[in-house]
């Protein structure tokens, strides 16, 4: 049969036609004429000689060479089938819910082209407000160091085999539990009864850092284990004792926005804080007035509160400065009355207990505070937590599963987990990576990034939060509600399981039906029918025990305060680049932990209290009980003498744990660092061991530890030297809420702490008959250069932020650093100077000195100039954001020879970086030094390998398409987002409508919790920002430099008190 | 000829012949190398080699690899452009602006005063070149018709104004120095025996005959271009000043600036005019022609140039605190006391004081002490310009920003480099070309000569 195919090329050859077979014959088709073509004599009269074609071939040569040179260029390849809901080039945004364990909001996430890469606030439908490490988050989806699937005794496996083994490992015979972080998942809930009714697992909650304290005091107090919501929106008087609520304690997520509300001087009256601590944190560097106390000391500071307001109990012994301090807070919440509030920071159940009974006597319950019935975060038992450890190391656990927390690093006694773990039959974590409690584990099935999953979360009796996923999970991983149920023995998928939380009667045929439901995930929640809620009552008893215990306590030589960092929280996004590079808004210093110390502790123990690129940090070494420390030693402005403090979350990662390839530290050329035993070095020290030693001292800190000097160094990276302004308040402007209102209805450049610098001009311009040293112009009318034509023609964009409220949490520098691509420059480079940061906070401390003390004291010019340089020893803090100040009047713009920074016809100083040949003219020119230099090659250098996301294969799907990665040589600075507002307008000419103001915001400003940035557009009459141009509180950094910048600040007032 | 007083001293000591003067400039040319040339050119084409090295680990790494950083954009790149241009001034100031003078002294010294000043612009432009981000776009800077939408370039900006200052006074040097050279390689080429060498200075001497037509056209050249070159004296300082006094930063932002260079130019070119001819008028025998009368002569620019920048310096001092300015002041207070001083100090030391010591006859007329304090000098204007770029930027207008500058290994090592690159150039000057103007010191041997002295005043004038 197969004889009689015929395989046949065309139809002329299947039909055999003459001229086929003519063709066919010929091998040869037909005849080249090449000698024809050769003797051709026209050839010999060609113009195209010898030498042409030489020339010509030198010339392809050259080109090609030279095209050859271009940078490589990355293909991108096109969809074959268009997913419906995704358009290249066109952003979408979808509601989730972020929740950490310590932190909790509404959140809008951004993708481009199915990635995730942006996560910013959902103001329409959402509560809180992002903060850094929240911002930040978005990069550690990308991590590659992330587990790529279900492990079993270090092996990779499937999720079957693994499944049978956790079955196998729940059938033992002792205590099994499932350890958590505070759990706000309904489902998560409901999947934890599941398995305790299958397999009699407990379920204990414990959190990295605890706030048990707090819920044990409102327990003794009003009957319910719960951590009260504060209402700092509704505070007109707020004491924080060691609390740092709008950095790093509680929620600060939503305490930031409610506090802000509060400080607008324009409403004509502020809250106010004081702030009582020993290290100088976030909330102390913002309150109206800050008191130095030892950690010992809080409690009795509570005390002497308490005393103050009430009359109860008995006088404690306090310094008289400190007496003197407490005497106005009370006074002040005295005031306030119910609006009064005092939080404690401390997780210590005396100090805990006073200043609930304060904020009882006030009245505060129920306005500033409210105590719902049903406990919401913080729910960690350390009591708990404690009893399992014992039993754990008594062998008595045959099985633990631990879901989002990771104890062997950070549990109170964190050596006795470890210790206990190894003694349990069976364990397994769902961590995301292999960290420290992970790899101690039998198992790990690793469960997805909050980007990837679906998951409910309520803290609101009202409604239900909702996570949903913003792209497909990026390896083999599985939502921790789907591994309990298939441990439950009662498998199903995690997304039904959802649903079926919240509607018995889901099946998977009403995927799409139900409206109420697809309402909700558009729109980030769901709403529930609120329970009845009963007021709290107070059952609480005696005081006098806890009043005597803190009265008695006493302190040694030192005292620690244990804190944590803004940026790195309790530690569990240490493998995150841009949170380790974010500057600690206090002490400006980057990629380490350190003990702070009070600059007269430090003389006296002859350490080094000038930090900068060649003068390192001196090495101190901490005992606390049996335990140590080495870390360098930081002089903190505003620390209470005789007080050390370090920082937890850092030291992350002791024993090589694969959490990601930032979390270590890397050598000049790059590489990481490894020890000794060849173990890679993590960055900073981990203090959360202290814990455990100190003695029986309650909460974070050590009432009695020991300090010695190493003889060793350690450079630190700062980003910032200079501490104090120099008296130079052109560059910032401050007053107090008194002298603000005396002149509030003053015109703008009219009021004493606002004065329009003048200029003395050879003129009589004050018509007063002579030209003398009154003769002033306004600084800003003074022209040099042409005026660009941005006023009333088109769009002008500007910028005003508000001093008053910025609190210097630099959620806007993380915000800035990812939408717009900015390198991660690591330890080495920062401490060269040369960290990238478009958008930066600059911390200034008020210097006891000034020229006008100077000169009363005798001192020179020179001294007091020295003088200056020192922050006073406990001073105020002004946070000023800082960018590109978009000058009309530009330094950078003229003396670029190549015109590769320009202004736009839209007022916006812009960046060429195709056509920078990188004389970083500009940047010396620039008064603000906001321009940041490519030093070398960020996306390609070995020397960036291990923290740049834009090195690492995954972690650079985290860039934002709509930004260019800048090559080296070239300059780069803030752009006002440029490409948020090209977009917007490419929108509104859409829609044919003009610009709304609002709808478009740079990162930073959309990100500040505290409303503290306006953008828009100055030509638009009708405009936010616009308006500020007419507040007698705006002005502009070194207006006098005539410079005439675009982005604007408004004064900051302070609430201090009447002396 | 001319004639001059018998009591001015001799600018040619002893009894030379023309012959003489051939032989003395030409001789070391066509012998063998000596010993001493072979040590030095090999240990500073090592030192050159080892700057280039450092120069392409630069332009392959990037920026980063010296100490500059987000608030000193520039620091030794820009001290070494600024200092390598002045070097350059004393070559055109003694052939220039001297010729149109009459000043005689200038023919033993304005040969390699020219060279110098040719190496040392070679050395100043490169470092505008390298500390470029991107070097490989550099040419943007030219005003060339381009296809990136026609981009021209800022013509604001000092920096372009540079572009075209140290381009013209290259150039202008360069011809300068070549057509003095002309006749001198003439007769380099009539003495060479040498078919080979024969052949390439009779290319180098351009068809040279001595003819009277030549010496004409040569004189004619010599004083257009001459008066070409003398504005470029002043102007390509003051435009390079200008990169400092056009900015807003206190410190670099003041009037003063275009004169206070200029003269600190010529003070350190006349400086390292003197550290490189005591060192070849020994080596090389010159001692005839280059003696004490014209390090006197060298030495009293020095101080009057000197005297000029030190005013400066005071000026400056005084206008920031009388100008009232804050920044201004500070900026100046910083500059004597913060943490820079050091530098300033040496700056001042070097400068101000140290030049006064020219006051004293025998100080002035000491080859010793001159050749010392011409290193003195050099140093010092290092430092001047060290002082004003790193410690005006490392704290301006905003405290937030200030930071410090250090130098790494890569940033001396270009500018030891520099040094190595000039060196071994001016060696190689040295022995392959004529290093006096022999045929313009012929001319003034009638008049200035020892010999031709010591028979006037016996009174047996030869005329």
């Amino acid at each position: 049969m197969a004889d009689n195919k015929i395989y046949w090329s065309g139809l002329e050859e299947l039909d055999r036609t003459p001229e086929f077979e003519r063709i066919e014959s010929q091998e040869f088709p037909a005849e080249r004429p090449v000698d024809a073509f050769l003797s051709d004599d026209r050839l010999q009269r060609a113009n195209t000689g010898r030498r042409d074609f030489l020339k010509f071939m030198g010339f392809s040569v050259t080109a090609a060479t030279l095209a050859a040179c271009e940078t490589p260029v990355v293909k991108s390849i096109p969809y074959t089938n268009k997913p419906e809901e995704i358009t290249p080039g066109v952003a979408n945004y979808y509601a989730s819910t972020y929740y950490d364990g310590h932190d909790f909001l509404n959140v809008l996430v951004k993708t481009r082209e199915g990635r995730p890469i942006f996560v910013k606030n959902n103001t329409e439908t959402g509560y809180g407000r992002v903060n850094a490490r929240v911002n930040a988050s978005v990069l550690g989806l990308y991590d590659s160091a992330r587990l790529q699937a279900p492990h079993l005794k270090g092996e990779a496996t499937t999720w079957s085999a693994l499944d049978a083994a956790v079955a196998k490992g729940l059938s033992g015979s002792g205590r099994k539990v499932l350890l958590t972080g505070t759990v706000m998942s309904p489902s998560m809930k409901r999947a934890a009864a599941a398995l305790a009714a299958s397999a009699g697992v407990e379920h204990i909650q414990c959190d990295a850092v605890s706030y048990s304290a707090v819920s044990d005091a409102m327990e003794a107090d009003y009957g319910r284990r719960t951590f009260p919501s504060y209402r700092f929106e509704n505070a007109e008087a707020v004491v924080s004792l060691n609390a740092d609520f709008l950095g790093t304690w509680g929620d600060t997520v939503w305490y930031t926005e409610q506090w802000a509300k509060n400080r607008r001087p324009e409403n004509g009256s502020m809250s106010r804080l004081h702030a009582f601590e020993s290290v100088m944190s976030l909330t102390g560097s913002n309150a109206d007035t800050r008191t130095r106390v030892k950690p010992s000391e809080q409690g009795r500071v509570a005390a002497a509160l308490l005393r103050e307001i009430t009359g109860q109990g008995a006088a404690v012994s306090l310094d008289e400065a400190v007496m003197a301090a407490v005497k106005v807070a009370a006074a002040d919440l005295k005031k306030a009355g119910a609006k009064g509030l005092v939080v404690a920071g401390d997780n210590d159940l005396a100090t805990q207990r006073i200043a609930s009974a304060i904020n009882r006597n006030l009245g505060a319950m129920g306005t500033t505070m409210v105590l719902h019935e049903q406990p919401g975060l913080h729910q960690g038992d350390d009591k708990a937590m404690a009893q399992l450890v014992a039993d754990m190391k008594a062998g008595k656990v045959s099985a633990l599963i631990v879901d989002g927390v990771n104890p062997a690093y950070h549990a109170a006694d964190a050596e006795g987990f470890k210790a206990g773990l190894e003694k349990v039959g069976f364990s397994v974590s769902t961590a995301l990576f292999a960290d420290e409690t992970a790899s101690r584990c039998t198992a790990m099935a690793p469960t997805h990034h909050w980007l990837e999953g679906w998951n409910d979360l309520q803290i609101d009796f009202e409604r239900i939060e909702l996570a949903q996923p913003a792209i497909q999970p990026l390896y083999n991983t599985r939502q921790t509600t789907e591994s309990l149920m298939a441990w439950a023995g009662q498998p199903v998928d995690a997304y039904t399981f959802l649903r079926q939380t919240h509607n018995a009667a889901y099946t998977a045929a009403a995927v799409n039906t139900d409206q109420d439901w697809n309402a909700g995930v558009h729109n980030g929640y769901l709403a529930v029918t609120p329970q009845e809620e009963t007021d709290p009552v107070f059952t609480g008893a005696d005081l006098s025990g806890v009043l005597r215990e803190v009265a008695g306590r006493k302190g040694g030589a030192f005292e620690l305060d244990l804190y944590r960092k803004v940026a790195m929280g309790d530690g569990q996004q240490a493998g995150n680049p841009m949170l380790q590079e974010t500057p600690d808004p206090i002490t400006k210093t980057t990629w380490d932990n350190y003990v702070t110390m009070a600059r007269v502790d430090m003389e006296a123990m002859g350490l080094n209290t000038y930090i900068a690129q060649e003068d390192p940090a001196s090495v101190v070494k901490v005992n606390v009980g049996d335990k140590s420390i080495e870390l360098p030693a930081f002089p903190q402005p505003g620390q209470t003498p005789g007080t050390l403090g370090i920082a937890l979350g850092y030291g992350r990662g002791g024993n090589n744990e694969a959490i990601g390839k930032a979390a270590y530290q890397v050598g000049e050329g790059g590489d990481h660092l490894a020890d000794a035993e060849g173990n890679l070095v993590p960055i900073g020290k981990n203090a959360f061991g202290l814990i455990a030693a100190t003695n029986g001292t309650p909460g974070r800190a050590a009432y009695d530890v020991s300090v010695v000097a190493t003889g060793e160094t350690y450079p630190l990276a700062c980003t910032q030297i200079q501490h104090t302004y120099m008296g130079r308040d052109s560059v910032v402007k401050e007053t107090t809420l008194d002298g603000y209102l005396a002149e509030s209805g003053a015109k703008r450049g009219d009021a004493s702490w606002n004065k329009t610098i003048g200029l003395n001009v050879h003129d009589d311009i004050n018509g007063d008959g002579e030209i003398n040293a009154l003769d002033k112009k306004a600084a800003g009318e003074f022209d040099l250069w042409h005026e660009h034509a941005v006023d009333g023609v088109g769009h002008r964009w500007g910028m005003a932020i508000d001093l008053t409220s910025c609190i210097g949490c630099s959620a806007c520098v993380t915000a800035c650093h990812i939408e717009n691509n900015v390198p991660v420059v690591g330890k080495d480079e920062v401490r060269r100077h040369r960290d990238m940061h478009w958008m930066r906070i600059d911390r200034f401390y008020a210097s006891d000195w000034d020229m006008e003390r100077g000169g009363e004291e005798g001192l020179g010019v020179i001294s007091t100039y020295g003088k200056m340089e020192e922050p006073g020893a406990n001073p105020q803090t002004v946070h000023m954001p800082m960018m590109c100040q978009h000058c009309n009047h530009a330094p950078c713009e003229t003396v670029c020879p190549v015109a590769a920074t320009t202004h736009s016809n839209e007022g916006v100083n812009q960046m060429t970086y195709n056509r920078c040949i990188g004389t970083r003219y500009c940047a010396n020119n620039c008064p603000f030094k906001v321009r940041r230099f490519n030093w070398f090659h960020y996306p390609g250098y070995d020397k960036f390998q291990n923290f740049n996301p834009a090195q690492d294969a995954i972690q650079r799907m985290v860039l934002n398409p709509d930004v260019v990665v800048r090559s080296r040589g070239v300059m780069e600075k803030c752009s006002l987002c440029v490409q948020r507002t090209q977009g917007a307008k490419l929108e509104a000419k859409k829609a044919g409508k003009p610009l709304e103001d609002g709808s478009v915001l740079t990162a930073c400003a959309e990100a500040c919790p505290t409303q503290a940035i306006t953008f828009g557009d100055l030509n638009d009459t009708s405009s936010e920002v616009r308006a500020t141009y007419d507040n007698n509180r705006t002005y502009h950094a070194l207006e006098e430099v005539g410079i005439q910048p675009n982005v604007a600040y408004l004064t900051k007032v302070r609430n201090t008190p009447k002396a | 000829m001319q004639q001059e007083a018998a009591i001015r001293e001799p600018l040619i000591l002893g009894n030379k012949s023309y012959k003489d003067i051939t032989d003395d400039v030409v001789g070391p040319i066509q012998g063998a190398a000596p010993m001493g040339w072979k040590v030095m050119i090999t240990i500073s084409s090592i030192i050159a080699f080892y700057g280039v090295g450092c120069i392409l680990y630069l332009i392959g790494t990037g920026i980063g690899v010296w100490g500059l950083n987000k608030t000193v954009g520039w620091a030794w790149d820009i001290t070494n452009f600024v200092w390598w241009v002045g070097i350059g001034h004393a070559g055109t100031l003694i052939s220039a602006v001297l010729l149109l003078f009459r000043q005689k002294w200038r023919m033993a010294i304005n040969r390699s005063a020219e060279a110098m000043t040719i190496f040392a612009v070679i050395m100043a432009a490169v470092f505008p070149g390298i500390h470029m981000g991107r070097i490989w776009v550099s040419y943007w800077v030219l005003p060339l018709p381009n296809q990136f939408g026609s981009l021209w370039v800022n013509f604001n900006s000092p920096l372009l104004w540079d572009v075209f200052a140290i381009s013209t006074y290259f150039s202008v040097s360069l011809v300068f120095w070549y057509i003095g050279l002309i006749p001198d390689f003439a007769t380099i080429r009539d003495r060479m025996t040498k078919p080979l060498q024969k052949k390439i200075y009779s290319v180098l001497s351009f068809g040279w005959s001595g003819r009277a037509k030549h010496w004409t056209r040569f004189e004619e050249v010599s004083l257009v271009l001459a008066g070409i070159a003398t504005p470029l004296v002043f102007s390509v300082h003051s435009i390079v000043s200008m990169d400092f006094a056009t900015s807003v930063i206190p410190g670099w932002h003041t009037t003063i600036f275009p004169p206070y260079f200029v003269s600190g130019a010529v003070f350190s070119g006349f400086a390292m005019v003197q550290t490189l001819l005591l060192i070849m008028r020994k080596t090389m025998k010159l001692e005839a022609y280059i003696h004490t009368k014209h390090v006197e002569y060298m030495n009293i620019v020095i101080i009057v140039t000197g005297s000029i920048v030190g005013v400066a310096y005071l000026t400056e001092l005084f206008i920031s605190w009388y100008s009232g300015v804050e920044y201004e002041s500070y900026a100046f207070i910083n500059r004597f006391s913060g943490p820079y001083s050091a530098s300033y100090w040496a700056m001042m030391t070097c400068n101000v004081i140290s030049p006064q010591l020219f006051w004293f006859k025998k100080i002035r007329r000491s080859l010793v002490a001159t050749f010392a304090l011409s290193i003195v000098v050099n140093i010092g204007m290092w430092f001047e310009r060290y002082v004003i770029i790193v410690t005006s930027l490392h704290r301006d207008f905003d405290p937030s920003s200030w930071g410090e500058f250090h130098a790494t290994s890569i940033d001396v090592g270009i500018f030891i480099g520099t040094l190595g690159i000039f060196f071994t150039l001016f060696l190689l000057f040295a022995r392959f070309f004529p290093v006096l103007a022999l045929n313009e010191l012929k001319s003034i041997l009638k008049s200035s000569g020892e010999e031709h002295k010591r028979v006037q005043s016996e009174g047996k004038s030869n005329h």
